[in-house]
C-alpha cells in the first residue's frame, strides 16, 4: 500500500508538471495578451508595458520564471486585481466552496434515496414520475430555471433575495449573519441541486437495479431476512461502491465554482472571476487557477482509488 | 496509469475549450466605464430618430407612482446604493487596470481641473490656473486648506510628486500624462536625473509645470487627481513602484467620499468625507453593488437605486411601467467606427471608402434595429462635446445608387459572377466583430447591402475581444468593428489616426491641423480648427463613423438633486444628492 502511494505520488508529479507545461502553452497560444484590449494605449506604450510585465519575453523564459517562482509559492500577482493571486484565491474560493458542499450533499443525499426506490419499484408510478422528472431537469438549461426562479420567488413573490451573498449594505454578524446567508443560498443551491440530481439518480438507480438481480441478494431474501435490511445493507452498499470513484472527482467541482451559477445570481464565487480573467488575458490569475484545479484533479483520483481499495478489499492496489 | 493521464488531458482540453466558447459578451474593461460617461441627450438633429417621449427639456421622466417603490428601498434613510459591473478593490487612480474600479476612485479623488458637461474645464482642488503665452507652462493655484480624507494638508508638493511618479519607469498604468512631454521627464525616466526639471514647486499653493511641445489636452491631463506624497511617497525609490499594489485597497483621497469596507465580489462601501473641500456630503453611505450583468433585478426589487440602461424604446417602457423611478437619456462621449485596412489596395482609394459608406445603411442597423438606442456618426466626436458639429459634414445618407457610381468612377466593374473585380482582383470586405447582438444584425444588413453592389461580403465573428484585437493587429481583415473609450479632449479622438493605430493612414494635412489643434489652449481657435479636421476626416474616410449609442439612466424616484457628467460621471452631483421620504 505504502510503496503504492509513493509511486502514484510521484507520477503526480510528473503529471503535474506536464500539464503545467500544457496550461502555459495554451495560454501562450490564446491570441492577445493583457495589453491587447486595452484600446486607451499607443503602440508605443504598448510596447513599454510589455517590457515592464515581460510578456515580450519566449515562451520557454517565461515558463521557467512562472514554475522557479510557482516552486516558492509565489503565484505571481493578478495584472487586473493588482493583487497576489492566492489572496484572490482566498476571497472568492470559499464561496464557491460554500455554495458547492452544500449543493453537493443535497444532490447526493436526494439521488440516493429516490434513486434506491426507484430501483426497488422498478416499473411503478413512482418510478415513472422519477423518470419523468429526471428528464425533465436534465434538459432544462441552467440559466432559464435560474432566471426563472428569480422572476417567480425574488421579484414577483418576494420570498427570496434575487442575488448576491448578503443584503446590501447589511452589518449583521454572528448568527444573523448566517441567517442572511442561508436565506441567500437557497435560490442558487435550489438550481445547482436540481441540475446536479438527474444523472446521478440515474446513475444509483441502474446500478442499484443491476445488484437487486444479483444471486446474492436472491439467497439473503430465501434465508428470510427483513426485506429493509436485504436492500440497505447488502445491496446499498454494493451499489454504492462504484460511486466512490466519482467522489474523487467531484473535489476539483468543489472548488472550481461554476461560472453561469454565480452569474446568475450574482454570487461572489471563483468561477466568475476567472471568467473576467480570461476575457482580459489577465494570465497569471489563469494559469495559478487552471494549475490549482489541474492539482486537486490528480489528488481527487488517488484520493478515490484509495477510498476504493478500503471500501473493498478484493481491489487491489 | 495512462487512463489517469487521458483523464487528466481530456479535463484541460475540455476546460480548454469551454474557455473558448465562453468569453463572449466581456467588454474591454479599459473601454467599458459603465456609469462613467453620460449627459442628458442632444437636441434632436437632422439624423436622430428618437422617439417622442412625454418628458422636459433634458428629457428627464419623472417617476408616476411612488407609492409602488419596494419597501427595502424605503427603509433607507442615509444611504444610496447603485450597481457596478466588476469593482476588483484597487482603488489607487493612475494605478488601477479597469475602468470600474475607475467609477470608485472617482469619488474617492478630486481632481485639480474638472471639466463640465461639455468638456470645458472648470475649478476643481486648483481655483485657477494660468497658461503662458507660448502654451507651454502650465500653472495650478491650489485652493486655501485642501485636506486629504485623514486632515492631513495637501499642498503643491503632493501635486509635484503625483506627476513625477507618472513617469518613473516601472509605471504601468494607463495615465497619459506620459505621452505629454514634460520637459526632463525623459531624463527623470532613463534615470540621468532625480527629479523632473518642468515640474516647479513655487509655493504650497501653487504648482507649474513646462512641456516641451505645446499640447491643450495637458490642462485636463496634468489636472488630475493628486495622490499624497506623505503617504503614497513614503516607500517610493525611483524605478520601483511594485509597493504601490500594497496600497491600493488602502486609498487616502481627497474626494466626496472615503472607503469604508470592500467585499470582494459583493460591495464597495463608502462614507461622507468630512473634510471634503466643498463641505461634506449630504447623505452619509454610498455603496457600490457589484452587479454582473443584468441590474434590472435589482433596480426592480429596490436593492439598487440606479441603473443604466440602453435606450431602446422596451427598456423606456419597462422603466416607465415600474412608477418609482425617474428616467434621464444620455449619450456617452464615444463614438463606433469600422476600422478599415488601408494597406489593402482597393481600401486606399478614397472612392472605395466613400461608396461603403453610401452603400450600408447605418440608419437601419444602429437606430432602427436598435429602437432608436443610438445616432449615425460621420466625425470621430461625440455629440455632447463642445467641438462636435454638423457644419459641412456630408452625412453619407444610405444612396445605393450614389455608391455604384463611386464604384464604377474607381473602375470596380462587375464581373461574370456579378462581383466587381479590377486588375483581376474581385472586390471583397473580410470583417471581423466581436459575438453580441449588435454584430449580428451588422453583418446580416450589411451582407445583404454589399452584395447588392456587387461586394463580396465575409463575416468573421470573435468570442471574445482580446482574440479580435489579435487578429486585427495581425493585418488579416479589410474592416473590423470597433469603439472608442470615454473621450474628453476632442483630441482624444483623434489620436488613433496619428499614432499609428489605422495602419496605412498617413495625411500631413491632417497631422498639421492636429498638431494645431494642440498649440492652443483658446477654445474659440480650437474649435475652428477642430471643425476643419472633422470636415476633412469625413471627406477622407480613413475609417467608417457608424454611431453614437444611447442609454438611458433609471433612479429611484426619492432622489433629489441628481446630475450626471458626460466626463465625470455620479461624482460631480454627488455630494448634493438626498433623499426625500
Amino acid at each position: 500500500m505504502s510503496t503504492y502511494i509513493t509511486k502514484r505520488i510521484l507520477y503526480m508529479i510528473v503529471i503535474l508538471f506536464a500539464a503545467s507545461f500544457l496550461i502555459f502553452c495554451l495560454y501562450a497560444l490564446t491570441p492577445g495578451d493583457f495589453i491587447t484590449g486595452n484600446i486607451k494605449l499607443t503602440p508605443e506604450r504598448k510596447a513599454e508595458l510589455r517590457e515592464i510585465y515581460g510578456l515580450n519575453k519566449p515562451v520557454i523564459e517565461r515558463y521557467a520564471i512562472w514554475m522557479k517562482n510557482a516552486f516558492h509559492g509565489d503565484f505571481g500577482y493578478s495584472l487586473s486585481q493588482q493583487k497576489p493571486v492566492l489572496t484572490l484565491f482566498n476571497q472568492y474560493i470559499w464561496n464557491s466552496f460554500l455554495l458547492a458542499v452544500v449543493s453537493t450533499f443535497l444532490t447526493w443525499l436526494i439521488a440516493v434515496v429516490v434513486g434506491v426506490v426507484a430501483a426497488y419499484k422498478q416499473y411503478s408510478w413512482f418510478d415513472t414520475i422519477v423518470m419523468v422528472a429526471l428528464f425533465a431537469a436534465m434538459s432544462i438549461p441552467s440559466f432559464f430555471i435560474g432566471l426563472f426562479l428569480i422572476k417567480m420567488l425574488a421579484v414577483d413573490w418576494k420570498w427570496l433575495p434575487p442575488g448576491g451573498m448578503l443584503t446590501t449594505g447589511s452589518n449583521s454578524t454572528g448568527m444573523a449573519y448566517i441567517k442572511e446567508v442561508i436565506h441567500h443560498m437557497i435560490l442558487p443551491v435550489m438550481v445547482m441541486t436540481l441540475l446536479g440530481v438527474g444523472s446521478l439518480t440515474r446513475y444509483f438507480r441502474s446500478n442499484m437495479i443491476d445488484v437487486i438481480k444479483q444471486d446474492y441478494i436472491r439467497t439473503a431474501r430465501a434465508k428470510g431476512l427483513k426485506e429493509r435490511k436485504v436492500l440497505f445493507t447488502h445491496a446499498l452498499r454494493n451499489a454504492l461502491l462504484p460511486a466512490i470513484t466519482l467522489v474523487g472527482f467531484e473535489l476539483p467541482a468543489l472548488f472550481g465554482g461554476s461560472l453561469i451559477i454565480e452569474k446568475i445570481f450574482n454570487w461572489p464565487g471563483i468561477g466568475q472571476l476567472y471568467m473576467q480573467s480570461f476575457s482580459l488575458r489577465d494570465y497569471p490569475l489563469l494559469m495559478g487557477f487552471t494549475l490549482f484545479i489541474a492539482i486537486l484533479t490528480v489528488i481527487g483520483t488517488l484520493v478515490s482509488d484509495i477510498l476504493y481499495h478500503v471500501a473493498d478489499p478484493r481491489v487491489r492496489l | 496509469m495512462k487512463k489517469k493521464i487521458a483523464t487528466l488531458s481530456t479535463a484541460i482540453l475540455a476546460s480548454a475549450l469551454l474557455l473558448s466558447a465562453c468569453g463572449n459578451n466581456n467588454d474591454n474593461a479599459g473601454a467599458a466605464n459603465s456609469a462613467g460617461a453620460n449627459q442628458p441627450a442632444p437636441s434632436n438633429s437632422a439624423n436622430t430618430a428618437a422617439p417622442a417621449t412625454d418628458s422636459d427639456a433634458s428629457g428627464l421622466v419623472t417617476a408616476s407612482d411612488m407609492s409602488k417603490l419596494p419597501d427595502i428601498a424605503k427603509q433607507r434613510t442615509d444611504t444610496i446604493i447603485v450597481g457596478l459591473t466588476d469593482p476588483s478593490g484597487a482603488f489607487t487612480p493612475y494605478f488601477q487596470q479597469s475602468g470600474y474600479d475607475g467609477n470608485v476612485s472617482s469619488l474617492l479623488y478630486t481632481p485639480l481641473v474638472k471639466v463640465d458637461e461639455k468638456g470645458l474645464p472648470i475649478p476643481g482642488l486648483a481655483e485657477k490656473w494660468d497658461v503662458s503665452a507660448d502654451n507651454l507652462t502650465y500653472t495650478y493655484h491650489l485652493r486655501q486648506g485642501l485636506k486629504f480624507s485623514d486632515g492631513t494638508p495637501l499642498t503643491a508638493d503632493d501635486v509635484a510628486f503625483t506627476w513625477t511618479i507618472l513617469y518613473d519607469k516601472s509605471y504601468d498604468g494607463d495615465s497619459l500624462v506620459n505621452s505629454l512631454h514634460v520637459q526632463g521627464g525623459d531624463a527623470y525616466k532613463a534615470g540621468t536625473a532625480t527629479s523632473i526639471s518642468g515640474i516647479k514647486v513655487i509655493d504650497p499653493q501653487t504648482v507649474s509645470v513646462t512641456l516641451e511641445k505645446p499640447n491643450a489636452s495637458a490642462l485636463t491631463l496634468l489636472g488630475s487627481d493628486v495622490l499624497s506624497k506623505a503617504y503614497y511617497g513614503k516607500d517610493y525609490k525611483q524605478g520601483q513602484l511594485d509597493y504601490m499594489k500594497k496600497l491600493s485597497g488602502s486609498p487616502l483621497g481627497t474626494g466626496p467620499y472615503k472607503l469604508e469596507k470592500f467585499i470582494p465580489g459583493q460591495e464597495v462601501r463608502m462614507i461622507a468625507n468630512e473634510n471634503y473641500f466643498d463641505g461634506k456630503p449630504k447623505t452619509e453611505h454610498f455603496i457600490y453593488k457589484t452587479a454582473q450583468g443584468d441590474t434590472w433585478q435589482y433596480l426592480e426589487t429596490g436593492e439598487v437605486d440606479y441603473a443604466s440602461f440602453t435606450a431602446t424604446q422596451e427598456n423606456i417602457d419597462k422603466l416607465k411601467a415600474l412608477g418609482f423611478v425617474n428616467i434621464l437619456p444620455y449619450t456617452p462621449s464615444t463614438y463606433g467606427y469600422l476600422q478599415l485596412n488601408l494597406k489593402h489596395p482597393a481600401l486606399q482609394d478614397k472612392l472605395v471608402r466613400q461608396a461603403l459608406t453610401y452603400g450600408l445603411d447605418r440608419q437601419s442597423i444602429y437606430v432602427d434595429a436598435a429602437q432608436g438606442a443610438g445616432q449615425v456618426a460621420n466625425i470621430p466626436s461625440s455629440p455632447i462635446s463642445w467641438s462636435y458639429t454638423e457644419d459641412g459634414i456630408n452625412p453619407y445618407k444610405y444612396d445605393a445608387e450614389k455608391a455604384k457610381e463611386l464604384l464604377d468612377q474607381a473602375g470596380w466593374k462587375a464581373g461574370a459572377d456579378g462581383i466587381r473585380e479590377k486588375d483581376g482582383k474581385k472586390l471583397t470586405v473580410h470583417f471581423l466583430g466581436s459575438k453580441k447582438p449588435e454584430t449580428d444584425i451588422f453583418i446580416a444588413v450589411a451582407k445583404e447591402d454589399y452584395e447588392a453592389l456587387g461586394i463580396k461580403f465575409e463575416p468573421e465573428v470573435f468570442a471574445d475581444f482580446n482574440a479580435l484585437v489579435s487578429k486585427v493587429e495581425g493585418g488579416d481583415y479589410d474592416m473590423a468593428s470597433f469603439s472608442t473609450s470615454l473621450l474628453t479632449d476632442p483630441s482624444d479622438g483623434l489620436l488613433q489616426f496619428v499614432d499609428g493605430e489605422i495602419p496605412g493612414y498617413d495625411n500631413p494635412a491632417f497631422k498639421a491641423l492636429y498638431d494645431k489643434g494642440l498649440a492652443t489652449s483658446n477654445i474659440d481657435e480650437r474649435k475652428a480648427v477642430y471643425k476643419d479636421i472633422y470636415k476633412l476626416l469625413n471627406d477622407e474616410l480613413p475609417v467608417i463613423f457608424t454611431s453614437y449609442k444611447k442609454s438611458v439612466y433609471a433612479y429611484n424616484g426619492r432622489i433629489q438633486n441628481l446630475s450626471v457628467s458626460p466626463f465625470n460621471g455620479l461624482a460631480p452631483s454627488l455630494p448634493s444628492w438626498t433623499l426625500s421620504q
